[in-house]
C-alpha cells in the first residue's frame, strides 16, 4: 500500500518535472528559430524595405536578390571553390588523422607520450595568430619553386589550403578519435590477431567500422569549420577567382562608402548557411545512431 | 631547417598535388611569353584600386584609353572592395603592384603603413611630366594647394609621394526641406548652433549625429583651422609640444564636448562599419539635424526611404566667432607607387595620364572629380551645390596627422576620434580625452 | 604474431603524415610567432630589427593592453560559466527527461553552431538595434525599460551583449558533446537510483555529473581556447572593437597592432602572451578539477 502511494506520488512529480522541463526547451527554441527565420525573410526583401523596422515581414518574395548574389556577386563560383576545398580537406584529414589516432591510442611505443603531448599542446595553437607565419613560410617555398619549376605552386593552390585546414583540425580530431579508440576493448585486436590479420588489416577491417559514429562526428564538425573559415582562406588564396564563400560574403559586406545592397547581402548569407543547414539535417540522424551505438560498448 | 621543410614540401607537392591551380598558371605564362616575342615588348602595368561608390567601370575605361594612348602597354587591374586584404598578403611576399589607388584613413591603414616604412617611390617629378596626349604638364593642371599638404608630402621635406585624386568637400549634411518647413536658419556660428540645438530638442530632434567616429577626422581638422588658422593646424598635425594645452585647442575640445552632449543617444551603438548607415538614416528620418559627411553619402543613401520633402543640404562648419572663418575640409583620395614597384617609370606615366582631359572626362561621368582646375564648373545636380561650397566663402582645409615611424600601442586616430563615442555615452570626460591625446601626441613626436 | 619490425613500420607509416603536417603547419609557425615577437618590423619591408624583450616591456606598461586583457577575461568567464550551465542543463533534459520531440530540440539547438559568425553578427545587429530591435521592443512592451538600451553602444553593456551572441552560438555545440557522453552512462544506474526514489535533480548531481566528469574537464579547456578565438571573430564582425575600445579583445588588438599600426613584432608579442596565458589558465583549471576517474 505505502509503496503504491509512493509510486503514485512519484508519477505525479514526474508529470510536473516534465511540464517544467518543456519551458526552457521551448524558450530556447524560440530564441534560436526567430533570429534564423529572420535572416531567411530578410533575404527576400527589397533593398528599400531594410530601412524600416527589421522585424517587418517582407512585402513580397523578391528572388532577384538570389540571382544577383549568385551571378553578379559571383557567389556561385565561390560556392564551387568552397565545395572543393572542404571536400579535399575532409578527405585529407581523415586519411591522416585516423591511422595516427589509432596508433596513438592503442599502441605502446617510444615517442607515444611525446606525440600525445604534442598533439594535446596543439589544441592551444590558435589558428588566427599563425596564419601570417604560415603565409610567409609558403611564400619562401614559392620563391624556391620559382627557381626550380619557374612558377609559384604553394600560394593560390587549393590543395595547399586543404592541407593547412587538415593540419589545423588535426589536434582536435586526433584528440577526439584517440579518446574513442581508447574506450574500445582490447579483445577486438586479440581476436583479429588470432584470425591471423596483420596490423593494417586489423585497423581497416576491424577498428574503423566500429569508429563510424566518431568519424561521422568528425566529418560534421570539420565540415562546418572548414566551410565557415575565412581568415586562412583569405590569406592563402589571394587571387579573386579562388575566393571561398565566406570570403565572398565578407566582400559583399565590405560596403564602406559604396552603395549598400542589403538584399544581395542577406541572400548571400542564406547561400552560405543553406548547405550547412541541409547537410546538418541529413547527417544529424546518423549522428543520433552513432550516439546510441556508442552506448553499446560499456 | 625551415628552408629544408619548405623544399621538401615543394617537391612533394610538385609530384603529387600540383595538378590543381598551377596548370592555368603555366598556360598564362606561355601566352605572355609568346606575345612578348612577337610584338617586341609588351609591358604589363599592375594596377590596384579600392572599389568605391564610383564603381569599377571608370577604371576599366580609363585603362583602355591609356592602352590606346601608350602602345605596347597592358594594364592588369585588381579592383576590390577589400583591396587591402587582397593585395596585402602578396605584398608581404614581395609581389607589389606598380600603382595603388588607395587613400589614407582606410580600416587597415595600408597606405599609412607604406608611409611609415618609407616604402614609396617619390613622385615629385610627375608634376613636371608632360601629360600623355597633351601639351601641358601635370603640375600646371592640379589646383594649387593639393600637392603641398601633409598627406601628399608626408615627410615635410617638400617632396611629393602621394598624388591627389578624387576630391570632395566635406562638412555638415542636413535636411534642407526640414529647415524650410520649420523656418529655421542654418547656423553660421557655433553659438547659433547651440540655440538651434535647444530649439530642436524641444521638438524631439537631436542636433547632431555621426556615422562613425572616423568621420570626425575631417570635422576635427576643419575645426582646428577655424580656431587657430592654418599655421596652428600644421603645428597640431606635427604634434608640436604643448599644442593641446593651448587656448585654441581648448576651444575646439569645448565645442566637440558640447556637441557630444547634443548627439543623438543611439549613435555610438551603430557607429561601426556594418551599421553606420543607420546613423545616417537619422538625418533622413528627421531624428537628427546635422551629420559630418562627404558627398558620397548621397549615393550611399540613394535607396533609403526619407521624410517627406527631404532635400540634401550641405554647409561648412559654423564659425567660432561672428564673422570668423568657416572651413570645409577637403577629402581627397590618393594614388601612389610602392618603392619596390617593378615598372615605376610606367606607373608615373600612367598617373600623369590620369590628369588628362580624356581621363578626367571619364571619371567625372561617374561623379569622381579630380583636383583639376576648372573641373568643378562642369558639374551638375547635387554635385554642383556641394562643390560650390568654396565659392560661397568657406575656406578649404587639407592635410592630416603626420605619419611617423610606428609607435607600438599608440594610434592617434583612435585616441582623438575613437574616444568621441565615450564622450557621448559619458564613459570618458573631456579631461580624460585631452590627457590621452597629449600622451599619444608626445609619444609620436619623439618618433618623428 | 606479426613481427616487431612490421609493428614499428606500421606505427611509423600511421604516424608520419600527421607528424609532418603538424610540424610544418602548426609547430614551425608557432615558433615563428615567438621568434618575431623579439623583432621590430613594419610588415612590408626587409628591415627587421632585433629588440629583445622590448616589445613585452612596452606591452606590460600599456594601459590599453590592460583594458584588452580585462575584456578578454570577462568574456572567458561569463561565456564559459553560462554556456557550461545551459549546455549541461539542456543535455540532461534531453538525455534523461524522456520528453517528446527530443531529437527535434537537439536539431534546433545545434543550428546556431553551424552558422557563420558573419551571419550571426548580422542577425544580432538587428536584435540589438537600439530603436527598432527585437530586444528593446519586447522590453518596452513589458515596461521593463523606458529608455532604449544601447546594447552595442554603452561601454558597460556591450561586452555582455557580445557574450550573449557567443553563448547563443555555443550552447548547442557543448550540449551535443555532453549528450554524447551522457549516452554512454548505463541505464541500469538510473534504474536503481529510481528504485531508491532519488529525484532527477539528485540523479543529475550524483550520477550524471561524476560520470561525464572527464568530458567536462576537457570541454573547460575548449571553452578557454574557443572563447579567445570566437571573441575575435565576433568582435571583428559586430563591433570592430568599439565603442572606443570597449570590446577590444586579445586577437583583435593583436591584429590592430600588427597590421594597422605597422607593429608586427609587437603584435606577435601579444600573440605570445595570449598563448602562454591560455596555456596556464587551462593548466590551472585542469589541476583544480582533477578527480578520481570513475568507472561505469
Amino acid at each position: 500500500m505505502s509503496s503504491y502511494s509512493a509510486m503514485q506520488e512519484r508519477k505525479g512529480k514526474g508529470v510536473l518535472y516534465k511540464f517544467i522541463s518543456y519551458i526552457p526547451l521551448l524558450l530556447l527554441t524560440v530564441i534560436i528559430v526567430i533570429p534564423v527565420g529572420w535572416a531567411f525573410t530578410a533575404s527576400i526583401k527589397e533593398n528599400a524595405e531594410f530601412y524600416g523596422s527589421p522585424w517587418a515581414l517582407p512585402k513580397g518574395v523578391y528572388l532577384q536578390n538570389f540571382a544577383d548574389s549568385w551571378l553578379k556577386a559571383n557567389m556561385g563560383d565561390y560556392m564551387l571553390n568552397s565545395v572543393l576545398v572542404t571536400a579535399m580537406s575532409i578527405a585529407l584529414l581523415l586519411a591522416i588523422a585516423l591511422p595516427a589516432a589509432y596508433v596513438l591510442a592503442r599502441y605502446r611505443f617510444r615517442g607515444n607520450v611525446l606525440w600525445n603531448t604534442m598533439f594535446m599542446a596543439g589544441l592551444f595553437i590558435n589558428v588566427n595568430y599563425i596564419v601570417v607565419p604560415i603565409f610567409l613560410m609558403l611564400n619562401e617555398g614559392d620563391k624556391l619553386s620559382r627557381t626550380f619549376f619557374g612558377q609559384p605552386i604553394l600560394l593560390n593552390n587549393m590543395v595547399v589550403l586543404a592541407l593547412v585546414y587538415a593540419a589545423m583540425a588535426l589536434p582536435f580530431t586526433i584528440y577526439l578519435l584517440a579518446g574513442y579508440f581508447k574506450s574500445l576493448s582490447k579483445e577486438y585486436e586479440e581476436a583479429a590477431a588470432v584470425d591471423g590479420a596483420g596490423h593494417f588489416r586489423t585497423m581497416i577491417q576491424v577498428i574503423m567500422p566500429m569508429a563510424r559514429p566518431a568519424i561521422i562526428t568528425i566529418i560534421l564538425f570539420n565540415f562546418l569549420s572548414f566551410w565557415n573559415e575565412y581568415i586562412i582562406s583569405m590569406t592563402l588564396l589571394t587571387k579573386p577567382e579562388f575566393k571561398t564563400l565566406p570570403v565572398g560574403l565578407m566582400n559583399l559586406m565590405a560596403a564602406q562608402k559604396s552603395a549598400v545592397e542589403y538584399g544581395q547581402l542577406y541572400a548571400g548569407l542564406v547561400i552560405v548557411m543553406l548547405p550547412t543547414l541541409l547537410i546538418y539535417i541529413l547527417v544529424q540522424k546518423k549522428l543520433t545512431q552513432g550516439m546510441t551505438m556508442g552506448g553499446l560498448k560499456g | 631547417m625551415k628552408k629544408m621543410v619548405c623544399l621538401a614540401l615543394a617537391v612533394m607537392m610538385a609530384f603529387t598535388l600540383a595538378a590543381c591551380g598551377s596548370s592555368n598558371e603555366s598556360n598564362k605564362q606561355n601566352n605572355a611569353a609568346g606575345t612578348g616575342a612577337s610584338s617586341g615588348e609588351t609591358r604589363t602595368l599592375k594596377f590596384a584600386a579600392l572599389e568605391t561608390a564610383y564603381g569599377k567601370a571608370i577604371w576599366e575605361e580609363v585603362a583602355a584609353a591609356f592602352e590606346k594612348q601608350v602602345p605596347n602597354v597592358k594594364v592588369d587591374m585588381t579592383i576590390e572592395k577589400n583591396i587591402e586584404d587582397v593585395i596585402g598578403p602578396s605584398m608581404k611576399s614581395g609581389e607589389f603592384p606598380d600603382v595603388i589607388h588607395l587613400a589614407v584613413g582606410q580600416p587597415k591603414g595600408l597606405t599609412e603603413t607604406f608611409v611609415k616604412d618609407n616604402n614609396m617611390t617619390e613622385l615629385t617629378d610627375v608634376l613636371s611630366m608632360t601629360i600623355p596626349g597633351e601639351e601641358g604638364k601635370v603640375g600646371e593642371k592640379i589646383i594649387p594647394g593639393f600637392v603641398d599638404t601633409t598627406i601628399t608630402n608626408p615627410y615635410n621635406d617638400g617632396k611629393t609621394y602621394l598624388m591627389p585624386m578624387f576630391y570632395s568637400p566635406t562638412g555638415l549634411f542636413y535636411n534642407a526641406g526640414l529647415f524650410e518647413q520649420k523656418g529655421w536658419d542654418v547656423p553660421a556660428t557655433w553659438d547659433e548652433m547651440w540655440t538651434l540645438g535647444d530649439q530642436a530638442k524641444a521638438e524631439g530632434i537631436a542636433l547632431f549625429a555621426y556615422p562613425t567616429t572616423g568621420y570626425f577626422d575631417s570635422f576635427f581638422y576643419a575645426l582646428l583651422n577655424e580656431v587657430g588658422g592654418p599655421e596652428f593646424f600644421t603645428k597640431a598635425m606635427n604634434y608640436t609640444e604643448g599644442i593641446w594645452q593651448s587656448g585654441e585647442a581648448g576651444q575646439a575640445f569645448d565645442i566637440i564636448s558640447k556637441l557630444a552632449a547634443y548627439t543623438e543617444k543611439t549613435v555610438p551603438a551603430n557607429g561601426n562599419k556594418d551599421n553606420f548607415t543607420k546613423n545616417q538614416q537619422l538625418i533622413l528620418d528627421n531624428k537628427a539635424l546635422f551629420m559630418p559627411n562627404g558627398t558620397w553619402v548621397v549615393n550611399e543613401m540613394g535607396n533609403a526611404p526619407r521624410a517627406e520633402g527631404f532635400q540634401w543640404g550641405f554647409t561648412a562648419l559654423p564659425a567660432v566667432t561672428d564673422g570668423g572663418d568657416r572651413y570645409s575640409y577637403t577629402f581627397f583620395e590618393q594614388i601612389w607607387v610602392p618603392a619596390k614597384a617593378e615598372n615605376a617609370d610606367l606607373a608615373k606615366q600612367f598617373i600623369a595620364y590620369l590628369y588628362s582631359d580624356e581621363a578626367a572626362q571619364i571619371f567625372a561621368k561617374s561623379g569622381a572629380v579630380q583636383p583639376i582646375s576648372g573641373m568643378s564648373d562642369k558639374l551638375d545636380g547635387d554635385n554642383k551645390l556641394f562643390y560650390s561650397i568654396y565659392d560661397q566663402g568657406a575656406k578649404a582645409a587639407m592635410g592630416a596627422f603626420v605619419s611617423t615611424a610606428p609607435v607600438e600601442g599608440v594610434n592617434i586616430s583612435d585616441t582623438v576620434f575613437g574616444s568621441i563615442d565615450s564622450l557621448v555615452t559619458g564613459a570618458k570626460t573631456r579631461q580624460d580625452w585631452v590627457e590621452a591625446i597629449t600622451k599619444a601626441s608626445d609619444a609620436l613626436r619623439s618618433a618623428q | 604474431m606479426p613481427s616487431t619490425s612490421g609493428r614499428s613500420r606500421f606505427i611509423f607509416f600511421c604516424l608520419a603524415p600527421a607528424v609532418v603536417l603538424f610540424v610544418v603547419f602548426l609547430f614551425i609557425p608557432s615558433i615563428d610567432v615567438f621568434r618575431m615577437s623579439l623583432y621590430k618590423w613594419g610588415g612590408y619591408t626587409d628591415t627587421k630589427t632585433f629588440v629583445g624583450l622590448n616589445n613585452f616591456s612596452k606591452l606590460f606598461q600599456s594601459e590599453k593592453f590592460y583594458q584588452v586583457f580585462q575584456n578578454s577575461i570577462l568574456l572567458i568567464v561569463v561565456v564559459t560559466i553560462i554556456t557550461f550551465a545551459l549546455a549541461l542543463l539542456f543535455a540532461a533534459l534531453l538525455s534523461r527527461g524522456k520528453l517528446k520531440g527530443t531529437n527535434g530540440y537537439r536539431v534546433v539547438f545545434y543550428i546556431p553552431n553551424i552558422l557563420s559568425v558573419v551571419v550571426i553578427s548580422a542577425i544580432f545587429s538587428a536584435i540589438y538595434d537600439p530603436s527598432n530591435g527585437l530586444l528593446n521592443s519586447i522590453l518596452q512592451l513589458f515596461r521593463v525599460i523606458d529608455e532604449p538600451v544601447l546594447w552595442l553602444g554603452d561601454q558597460k553593456i556591450v561586452i555582455y551583449s557580445l557574450a550573449g551572441a557567443m553563448i547563443w552560438q555555443a550552447v548547442g555545440y557543448y550540449m551535443v558533446m555532453y549528450m554524447a557522453s551522457m549516452a554512454n552512462i548505463p541505464e541500469s544506474l538510473y534504474e536503481s537510483a529510481n528504485l531508491e526514489g532519488a529525484s532527477p535533480a539528485h540523479q543529475f548531481f550524483t550520477i550524471t555529473i561524476p560520470l561525464i566528469w572527464t568530458n567536462i574537464r576537457t570541454t573547460l579547456t575548449f571553452f578557454i581556447i574557443s572563447t579567445i578565438n570566437m571573441s575575435f571573430l565576433f568582435v571583428t564582425a559586430m563591433t570592430s572593437g568599439g565603442p572606443d575600445g570597449a570590446t577590444e579583445v586579445f586577437l583583435s588588438y593583436m591584429y590592430k597592432e600588427a597590421y594597422t599600426n605597422s607593429s608586427y613584432g609587437y603584435g606577435m608579442a601579444i600573440g605570445v602572451v595570449v598563448f602562454l596565458f591560455s596555456f596556464a589558465l587551462a593548466g590551472i583549471l585542469n589541476a583544480v578539477t582533477k578527480r578520481d576517474h570513475l568507472e561505469y
